[in-house]
């Protein structure tokens, strides 16, 4: 086998070509990178939690939180129902919530849609990821007019930071006692008050949107969802977290297929980019070529050889385009959601999307770019190639 | 004819095809280069030397008649089999010495025993020993370009001899070197013809290398004109 230093070498050699030829193939593959990263952040803003035995309780025919409403009387008896999880203090780990969607103003002036969502106190303990902030406040108590603010929010909004006063809507003010972060989660996009305080602001009393509730089991889970939806005088539909995700990201999906044609394009563009690269080298080393045959390597060690070289190469480029991804891990987008109509904030997300992206079209711009120069290499007259000057 | 004999051409033609028309480069040859002989072939440029060397090498295929080595007929090997037979049998030397610019001395001849199953401490080894006899010990981490014209050539030479073949074919080795690089260049091919038996062919256009040589053949216009065996090598007397 032909040592990989040889080609290392040459490409260092060649170092300005090689380093063109990263640069095209780092920005096509950053430009990848921040499609799939912000359509990952899209989905992962989707999710509410991330526990399987979850099932959100609406009313029945409804497609999202904000457009459920469910009577009080109804929806309290939901707590007591059989094969609930408790928490250690063996409250039921099923939280009513209240959604509002009020206009607030942003840093900058202008307004837009918010989440406002009323909570019950183990509403937390259904969000594993939700967590107050190191040295970001506590958590708000009911009945104080306090509010929460997630991370993304308490930037971007006018009187969302700690200690400050935070107006939503035309009447409506909550003190900011804490700064929160959810994973990435839906709640990210939300401001959180208590339910009750919040009932009574809207003058919504004896309503409620949804229940969030867990299962003790997967069993229990099927048997809760039946009770729920076969009782006639409910009119509710138990969804579980899973299929609520799914319905949530078909918008995404569709970003998704459009990512995939971009990415694709985008790829065989860096295809050429390589190809050029490596015809030049090779045409550059015909006689080096010639040589190595006579010594005795084979076309498929040759073969090998640029092919590696041709992967070397845009795998360098493929690190540089996703270490240039890294800056943008701290991206926040807000756009709204086509489903409530409130604003969503998404964080880039460098996760397994975006890194399958990165190593799937390295591999096929140095495999394919590489292939054609390496086919003239190894299809070269030994002869002839001795020839050369 | 033959285990006695190496090399042995026998009614070789070759002709190239370029458009329509064919040009004869060797025609109807006949040669047998006995084992341990050092062959110097002399001629006008364009007169087939290389490529009748290319042919003694197996780099290239006779278009009629046979070239046998060691009993085998290299015509009848496949594309693998000549390239794994070359690789265990001939030693290269080029005009233009042909090293990889981009490895070391050390890795330029080591690069043939890669082809091998040998373990790096012995490829370390036969390196070496193969640098050493040809006088450049203590330049293997040197890079071509921080090496002289001669001193390329005996790199080059000493990955020709790494793998201990047989035969050595030389295009020109002192082409493009000064005359004392090229003496130097020569002495080591008369020690390696001598002391190790390889057997040697080499093209040449300088009378003064051909001197060096224990048989000396003129090529012109595809046929060999004038065969001289020397046999007082010592005193660089011709006799025919
Ligand atoms: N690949 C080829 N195609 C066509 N003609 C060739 C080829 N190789 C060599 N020739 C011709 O064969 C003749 C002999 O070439 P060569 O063996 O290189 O001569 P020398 O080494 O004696 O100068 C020349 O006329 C050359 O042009
Ligand atoms: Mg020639």
């Amino acid at each position: 086998m032909i040592p990989l230093k040889y080609n290392v070498r040459n490409l260092r050699v060649r170092w300005v070509n090689t380093l063109l030829t990263m640069l095209g193939t780092g920005a096509i593959v950053w430009s990848s990178c921040i499609l799939f990263g912000l359509v990952e952040g899209l989905q992962h803003s989707m999710k509410v939690s991330g526990d399987p035995l979850d099932v959100i309780v609406m009313r029945k025919g409804s497609t999202s939180e904000t457009n459920s409403g469910i009577e009080l009387t109804t929806a309290e008896k939901i707590p007591t129902l059989p094969g609930i999880a408790r928490d250690e203090k063996g409250r039921p780990l099923a939280a009513l919530e209240l959604l509002n969607i009020p206009v607030v103003e942003r840093v900058d002036g202008s307004r837009t849609n918010l989440i406002i969502r009323g909570i019950d106190p183990v509403s937390t303990e259904l969000r594993p990821d939700f967590k107050i902030l190191e040295g970001q406040g506590r958590m708000l108590e009911p009945g104080k007019g306090e509010c929460v603010v997630s991370k993304n929010l308490a930037k971007r909004f006018k009187g969302a930071s700690l200690g400050s006063e935070l107006k939503v809507g035309e009447r409506e003010k909550y003190r900011v006692v804490g700064i929160f972060s959810a994973g990435g989660s839906a709640a990210e996009s939300e401001i959180w008050v208590d339910r009750k305080e919040l009932e009574q602001n809207t003058a919504r009393e004896g309503i409620t949107s949804s229940v969030q509730v867990r299962a003790n089991s997967a069993e229990d889970l099927a048997a809760l969802k039946q009770t729920i939806e076969n009782d006639t005088q409910f009119k509710l539909a138990a969804i579980s977290e899973s299929a609520y995700f799914a319905d949530q990201s078909r918008s995404s999906a569709f970003l998704i297929v459009a990512g995939t044609i971009i990415a694709v394009l985008l790829t065989i563009g860096a295809m050429f980019a390589a190809a050029n690269t490596m015809y030049a080298a090779i045409r550059s080393r015909t006689r080096e070529i010639g040589t190595m045959r006579a010594l005795g390597f084979s076309r498929f060690d040759l073969l090998i050889s640029f092919l590696g070289e041709s992967v070397i190469l845009c795998t360098l480029g493929g690190l540089l385009g996703l270490a240039a991804t890294i800056p943008l891990s701290a991206l926040t987008y807000g756009t709204s959601n086509f489903n409530t109509f409130s604003e969503v904030t998404i964080n880039f997300r460098f996760g397994p999307i975006v890194m399958a992206v990165a190593f799937v079209m390295t591999l096929a711009m140095g495999v394919f770019g590489g292939l054609f120069p390496a086919i003239r290499a190894v299809r070269m007259d030994v002869i002839t190639a001795l020839r050369e000057v | 004819m033959g285990k006695e004999h190496s090399i042995e051409l026998r009614n070789v033609t070759k002709t190239y095809k370029r458009d329509e028309f064919t040009i004869p480069v060797l025609t109807d040859l006949d040669l047998v280069v006995p084992e341990g002989e050092f062959l110097a072939l002399m001629g006008p440029s364009g007169s087939g030397k290389t490529t009748l060397l290319n042919l003694i090498a197996g780099l290239d295929n006779a278009t009629q008649g046979s070239v046998i080595v060691h009993g085998q007929d290299l015509g009848g090997m496949s594309d693998g089999e000549i390239t794994r037979w070359r690789s265990e049998n001939v030693g290269f030397i080029f005009q233009l010495y042909n090293l990889i610019p981009v490895l070391t001395a050390f890795e330029n001849v080591e690069l043939p025993l890669l082809l091998t199953n040998l373990s790096k401490r012995k490829r370390r080894d036969n390196v070496m020993t193969a640098l050493r006899a040809v006088g450049l010990e203590g330049r293997e981490d040197h890079y071509p370009r921080q090496l002289s014209g001669g001193q390329e050539q005996r790199v080059a030479i000493a990955r020709a001899i790494v793998t201990d073949p047989f035969l050595l074919v030389a295009d020109e080795p002192t082409g493009d070197l000064d005359r004392k690089s090229a003496e130097e260049i020569l002495s080591l091919l008369q020690q390696l013809n001598k002391g190790f038996n390889k057997t040697i062919v080499m093209v040449t256009h300088d009378p003064e290398a051909a001197q060096r040589a224990s048989r000396l053949l003129h090529l012109d216009k595809g046929k060999l004109v004038h065969d001289e065996v020397r046999n007082n090598l010592e005193e660089g007397v011709a006799s025919s």
